[in-house]
């Protein structure tokens, strides 16, 4: 290309087409004022005082003499400003350079999205392509990267490098985690979906069951694009009854039928996917709501919670014959997720619910089970759920405080949820150190790092909810107080391979040996000691979970192969050897560690023995966690299933469970059944679609990544043989 | 005591009516069915040898389960082994059941005390040569009527079991067939009880023994239901993949 003339004899720089859509001559100017103005930012983030005129008059300059030598045709902004980030560089201005650099993505990958093909085109099953989704990827990288930039180097290398992973992190400095909201707040105070009622109308408390189903639902809708993860209502079936007196069995029923299809049709979601949403179902009136009076069409009644036993019962019986039916087509709802609550009266006086619950674990696996009855989930005396990915979250009930959320005083409600989970890497942990003394030292400071990563996310969600900025959660409609108590919320550390750590630690999986499952429980005792010190040093919740870690069990394994080669081949699990082949062609690789405390998936043990095992650490895992039950069989016998949900509920310390049954849909005849069939046993087509449980949610394979996909063929099923 | 046994399912929610149980699979058979699933159990050898001490202990120490069911192979080639276990299992207070060819009534005459379901495989209408089509021996007919007046006459419940495979049994001839069978037996007295129940079974050819059967394609849903419908006595269920009994 020839410059034109006039640029060359005057030694003139090249037009700039900026960014923001305009071309001007270029002016060094700018570099000054922009370096001056974007490097406050290391101050605000990194108490490091800006940059000074003189310096920045110098580098613009040098700038400028280099733009001249390289003979350009034209200049654009991206190009100065990466000019300037490597002069920051070179003069050592590592901490300018992140607070001035660009964040983006390379055009090919722009390219590949809308085909939706290469960056993390498997990452969250529950993303399907679309346009929504192709722009939230753009959205996410973006986001991704800057939030690296924003915080500090410890926390971000950390991240990188795959001693901690910080989920969700394309949300880091705009939405907290999950929530379980109170429905009660509004049907007392009626719903505005946008938080201010300036963008959206504004209703009045729900009069009608129909409208409070609706309300229910936009309800979710609308807090999930305030919230990262899983938007759910505890306690739904008892806030719910005061609606259904009167009604007949047939009316319940369509009203439950609308909610199942309004979770699963509302395919607005960040990025055009369905609410992640889950419903606790009581199957009656547990036992601190029998007195408390009941709220709905905006005002609080005279009547009690209790006297609505009836309504409760006949809705979950009705709520859970809708997920049988399934949908139009007989396809399974996988949202909002049903989650059936367990207490020895139901097992006495609420049979019927029960068997219902088997009935559906037996048709699609949908159920969830929350087990109340062992005396760590606080009983009869507290408030409890499990949100989302199994995260689980209770309010025990002494304080006056819990009393007045009781009984709706001024608007006192429940809000129960996560701010951000920080999963660390166990394997990691065990390879840098030389003995347990080493290994618990080292825990402690990837603990402290996720701490830290935590009250940095803590801080800047309080600024963002304080501004207004998470406007559905920081409503207050009528002077109410606010929807969610954004300072409530926990802040929850995960872990991913303790089953692979205990390998390196002791030569035994956790299955193999007792050693193994002692020193586990060990490691989580001190876990749960360290986090107890964070609560009193902080004066926040913390809560230590087992991790969904569907993409991160994956992420860890890589990293580990990348830096810890020699004992992360003997201990990762998977296909090795394809994803070694694979290595330089994709990140999408077949490996994983073993989630949580959870036993290697494949392990040839019976279940009671993996029962056994996994049962020892929930009641540590207050923050979340499940035991997973992989069905083998087509056609399960639900009475049997209600038996063994019976002595897992009564007689064991299980607090969460599912049982996954895989189904195979043919869309060429329609078949749906249960197991994976790679051509479909009717017509033998190959037009088919496999679902099953992720981690904690059903989700079609073919949109998993390669090492859940690899973890789908390992699993390790109930049944060898029909 | 020593026994051949293949394997155990330690627990499976399909083998046994409304209860988990475990699986004891026995090796050894006296057919030669050509529609087999389970034909790699067919010999006694070696490699299935085991001690039972062993069996009890994968039992006794699993408390997720309600019954113990013992299928094959034959069970009945082993009868000490079952009874063996039978009397281990109730003594768990589990509930204990085999299922059977019904071709060795003497064994089960000893085995039925212990039993709370018996489930029973007629393959085909009780002549000579339509079951010899399908078991590829020749049948011992009288000891499966004497087998079947034994479980109709029995405490424990039965469940007759005919797996329907196309071509060979899916027709009225041999429904009306068994129909008349279980009636001169005393089924309807049971099944007026819910003592007795008969189960038609989804014939699954990719998992046959003999290329003839490999061959053959399964029975849709609607041919079971048509078959069920041939029946004039009570209690017919079926079992098939795409099909189940809520729903």
């Amino acid at each position: 290309m020839v410059k034109n003339t006039t640029e060359v004899l005057l030694n003139k720089a090249p037009p700039v087409r900026r960014s923001d859509g305009i071309i001007e001559e270029f002016d060094k100017e700018r570099i000054v004022r922009s370096l001056i103005k974007e490097t406050k930012l290391a101050e605000i983030l990194f108490g490091v005082p800006p940059i000074k005129e003189e310096e920045a008059r110098k580098i613009a300059n040098e700038v400028e003499e280099d733009i001249k030598k390289m003979n350009l045709k034209f200049l654009s902004g991206p190009l100065i400003r990466e000019l300037v980030s490597v002069k920051l560089l070179e003069k050592g201005y590592h901490i300018y350079r992140n607070v001035y650099t660009r964040a983006g993505m390379p055009l090919y990958d722009v390219y590949l999205i809308d085909l939706s093909e290469g960056y993390e085109a498997r990452e969250n099953a529950n993303l399907q392509p679309n346009p929504e989704t192709f722009h939230k990827k753009k959205a996410d990288f973006l986001s991704k990267e800057s939030y690296l930039l924003m915080m500090p180097l410890r926390i971000a290398d950390a991240h990188l490098k795959g001693d901690i992973h910080i989920h969700d992190l394309e949300y880091w400095g705009t939405r907290p985690f999950c929530q379980d909201h109170d429905l009660r707040y509004f049907f007392y105070y009626g719903l505005m979906p946008d938080g201010t009622g300036t963008h959206t109308s504004v209703a009045g408390p729900a009069k009608h069951p129909e409208v409070a189903i609706l309300h229910a639902a936009k309800v979710l809708g609308a807090a999930q694009t305030n919230f990262a993860g899983g938007q759910g209502f505890f306690n739904f079936t008892v806030f719910m009854a005061p609606y259904l007196r009167g009604l007949d069995d047939r009316k319940i029923h369509q009203l439950a039928q609308m909610f199942l299809y309004e979770m699963t049709q509302l395919y607005v979601a960040r990025g055009g996917q369905p609410v992640f949403s889950s419903i606790q179902i009581e199957a009656g009136v547990p036992k601190i709501w029998q007195d408390a009076p009941v709220v709905y069409k905006g005002k609080i009644w005279k009547d009690r919670y209790g006297d609505y036993e009836d309504e409760v019962h006949k809705f979950a019986l009705a709520l859970l014959d809708e997920y049988i039916k399934g949908d139009a087509v007989g396809k399974m709802f996988n949202f909002p997720k049903p989650e059936v609550v367990q207490r020895v009266r139901y097992w006495k006086e609420k049979e019927d619910v029960m068997l219902k619950a088997a009935q559906l674990s037996a048709k699609f696996g949908s159920t969830y089970y929350d087990n109340l009855i062992p005396s760590y989930r606080g009983g009869e005396d507290g408030v409890s759920c499990f949100q989302c990915c199994a995260y689980s979250f209770s309010e025990d009930g002494k304080s006056e405080e819990f009393k007045k959320k009781l009984y709706f005083e001024d608007g006192a409600h429940f809000s129960m949820g996560g701010m951000q989970v920080i999963t660390i890497n166990l394997p990691r942990i065990a390879y840098k150190s030389k003995d347990e003394d080493e290994m618990y030292e080292i825990l402690r400071e990837t603990m402290d790092i996720a701490k830290e990563a935590l009250l940095l996310k803590y801080n800047i969600m309080i600024r963002q909810y304080e501004k207004g900025l998470i406007p559905f959660a920081s409503q207050r409609p009528r002077g109410a107080p606010p929807a969610v108590n954004i300072r409530e919320l926990v802040l929850i550390i995960g872990f991913v391979g303790m089953n692979e750590m205990m390998q390196h630690m002791t030569g035994y999986e956790l299955h193999e040996h007792p050693e193994a499952q002692k020193l586990a429980l060990k490691v989580l005792i001190e876990m749960d000691r360290i986090k107890d010190e964070y609560i009193k040093e902080t004066g926040l919740k913390f809560a230590i979970a087992r991790t969904p870690a569907e993409s991160c069990a994956q992420r860890f394994a890589i990293t580990d192969l990348i830096h810890y080669p020699d004992y992360a081949k003997k201990y990762v699990k998977g296909d090795l050897e394809k994803a070694l082949s694979l290595w330089r062609e994709t990140t999408d690789l077949p490996i994983y560690y073993t989630n949580g405390s959870h036993v290697n998936v494949s392990a040839r043990i019976p279940l009671y023995e993996r029962m056994r095992i996994e049962e020892k650490f929930f009641p540590i895992l207050k923050g979340g966690n499940i035991f997973h039950i992989w069905l083998g069989e087509a056609n399960p016998d639900p009475e049997a299933i209600l038996k063994l949900n019976k002595k897992i509920a009564m007689e064991s310390w299980i607090g969460y469970w599912s049982h996954t049954k895989d189904i195979t849909l043919c869309t060429s005849c329609g078949f749906i059944g249960g197991g994976l069939y790679e051509n479909c046993p009717i017509c033998h087509s190959k037009e088919i679609k496999m679902y099953s449980r992720i981690t904690g949610y059903y989700q079609e394979v073919d949109s998993w990544n390669a090492a859940k996909k690899q973890e789908l063929k390992d699993r390790y099923r109930i049944k060898l043989s029909e | 005591m020593i026994l051949y046994a293949a394997e155990v399912i330690p627990i499976s929610f399909s083998d046994y009516p409304k209860e988990p149980c475990c699986v004891i699979f026995l090796a050894g058979c006296n057919f030669n069915c050509g529609y087999c699933q389970n034909w790699k159990l067919k010999k006694i050898s070696k490699e299935y040898e085991t001690n039972i001490e062993k069996i009890k202990e994968m039992i006794s120490k699993n408390n997720l389960i309600t019954a113990c069911k013992i299928t094959g192979g034959e069970p009945l080639l082993q009868y000490e082994v079952v009874i063996e276990i039978g009397k281990f299992v109730k003594s768990l207070k589990l509930k204990f059941g085999i299922d059977t060819n019904a071709s060795l009534p003497n064994a089960l005459r000893k085995v039925i005390p212990l039993l709370d379901l018996i489930s029973i495989d007629i393959k085909a209408a009780l002549n000579r040569d339509a079951y010899l089509k399908i078991i590829g021996v020749d049948p011992p007919l009288s000891s499966i009527k004497e087998s079947l007046e034994i479980a109709l006459k029995s405490n424990a419940y039965v469940d007759i079991r005919i797996p329907v495979i196309p071509g060979y049994n899916d027709d009225l001839e041999t429904i009306r067939s068994i129909e008349k069978t279980l009636i001169e037996l005393g089924y309807e007295e049971k099944a007026e009880k819910n003592m007795a129940s008969i189960t038609l079974l989804e014939f699954v050819p990719e998992n046959a023994h003999f290329e003839e059967f490999k061959k053959l394609r399964n029975p849709s849903l609607e041919d079971l239901m048509k078959l069920k419908s041939f029946f004039k006595i009570k209690n017919v269920k079926i079992s098939h993949r795409l099909y189940s009994n809520y729903g």
